[in-house]
């Protein structure tokens, strides 16, 4: 199948990050899907986000074994690529160096041309030219306490972003394992905002920073409200994250990576949670759980997903995700090289890949 | 100053024009790679970290000698020399 430059409004296209490669999957009734001739191939991809603000533009976090890591944008959906003219590179005299690109966000649509992007080590880069030049946040790399900052297993990455659209001067980062950091003055000052949410791998259960937070995302018509799964629990603020509240509930586990919301019916999320040892479903059924009362209560969404004595899947953090369809589609990445869909808010669920690389993140764009 | 031929990997053809080798004046190998940083931008950080140091994963030979066992980035170059740059094994 030749590879598509362009494709039909109202079309759904997936982006997935793997370890060898990017792949776009798309569909027009999210029934049939097809899926494009990789790109990036054997590139380490970790995170692809579709901007449609003023493009579309495809940007990519392509993280090389051998010659780098580097922000990547496509104005044909990956048939070819653009280097930032001045990327992603520590100052030579700061004694930072690039491990990995994690994270690409897009700005507020009221600053087309903005976007964000979290690496590892931890810092902020922000490209005001559509991705052509990147700099970091200053105050971040400078934060008097990130002598004390941890890494967690995966590197001490800045892996989510989320830029309020309610209020320019306010945004939240995600850093593991140092927890969630908010500024309200576009970025001079980061507080930390991490109050009764757990440490539970220190003595400390409940530190001022040093939580092993793992994702979160904000209400879209509430934007005090955002919801956060974490290496220990599950919580939602109502107050911009000055506290936390856990909605664990009967959740078999705390543990999990990934967290997605309904915009259309934003009390509904889907979280995974693992085993946190084998970092895989916690008994022999592959479960995604789904809230419809903003956390008060989870039911398991099974029909679909794969069940048996074999069944070990895990899902890393960015790799769910759900799109902007009302009804809404949700999306699962595997680390085993699978995509499970369903386009019915999580009832029902169809396997759409397979034998896929290694899954590290799966974004969802409706094309306008 | 000696002109050096240079040999690239395929994953960094396209950084220079798609050939496999280039032409750059050094007495080292850092100066070599400086050089290259000139002519083709960008490259440098494709090989070293932002510290400066060589990325772990880079090897690069003088004549037939890693260089990471002569004296690493200072190591001197003279006329007649052939570099060649790797991407290591790194596998099993």
């Amino acid at each position: 199948m030749p590879h598509h430059n362009t494709f039909p409004q109202g079309r759904t296209v997936l982006a997935v990050g793997t370890k060898r490669g990017l792949f776009l999957l798309s569909s027009q009734d999210r029934v049939k899907w097809d899926v494009e001739p990789v790109t990036l191939q054997g590139r380490r991809v970790f995170h692809a986000i579709l901007d449609q603000r003023s493009g579309p533009r495809l940007f990519a976090a392509e993280n090389g074994d051998f010659f780098g890591s580097f922000i990547r944008y496509s104005d044909d959906f990956g048939q070819n690529w653009q280097e930032p003219e001045h990327g992603i590179q520590f100052p030579s005299d700061s004694s930072l160096k690039l491990n990995n690109i994690w994270v690409i966000e897009p700005g507020r649509l009221n600053e087309p041309g903005t976007i964000y992007a979290g690496v590892d080590p931890a810092s902020l880069w922000i490209s005001s030219d559509n991705g052509k030049t990147w700099e970091p946040d200053a105050a971040l790399l400078t934060h008097p306490t990130r002598d004390r900052w941890e890494p967690g297993a995966g590197g001490l990455c800045l892996h989510t972003i989320v830029p309020d659209p309610s209020n320019s001067a306010r945004m939240w980062l995600g850093i593991s394992a140092v927890g969630c950091l908010r500024t309200d003055d576009s970025g001079q000052h980061w507080n930390f905002a991490n109050k009764n949410t757990r440490a539970g791998f220190q003595p400390d259960l409940y530190p001022e920073f040093g939580q092993c937070i793992h994702r979160f995302v904000q209400h879209p018509t509430q934007p005090d409200v955002l919801y956060q799964q974490n290496h220990c629990g599950i919580y939602k603020t109502l107050n911009a994250g000055d506290d936390w509240i856990d909605i664990q509930r009967d959740l078999p586990s705390e543990f999990g990576f990934p967290i997605a919301l309904d915009t259309h019916h934003p009390d509904t999320l889907f979280v995974i949670v693992e085993d946190p040892q084998g970092r895989h479903n916690v008994d022999n059924q592959f479960t995604v759980y789904r809230t419809r009362d903003a956390g008060e209560s989870w039911e398991a969404c099974t029909l679909g997903l794969p069940k048996g004595p074999g069944v070990r899947l895990g899902v890393l953090r960015h790799a769910m995700c759900t799109d902007t369809h009302d009804t809404c589609g949700v999306y699962v990445g595997t680390n085993t090289g699978q995509i499970f869909a369903s386009r019915d808010q999580g009832d029902n669920w169809e396997l759409i890949a397979d034998f896929l690389p290694s899954i590290y993140s799966v974004t969802a764009a409706v094309i306008v | 100053m000696p002109s050096i031929l240079v040999s690239l990997p395929g994953a960094l053809r396209a950084k220079v024009g798609n050939r496999a080798s280039v032409m750059v004046a050094g007495e080292t190998v850092r100066e070599i790679i400086d050089a290259l940083e000139r002519d083709f931008p960008g490259l440098r950080f494709n090989l070293c970290h932002e510290t400066g140091e060589l990325r772990p994963f880079v090897n690069i030979f003088l004549n037939r000698a890693n260089i990471r066992y002569l004296q690493g980035l200072d190591t001197p170059v003279s006329a007649g020399a052939s570099v060649h740059i790797f991407q290591a094994v790194a596998g099993g």
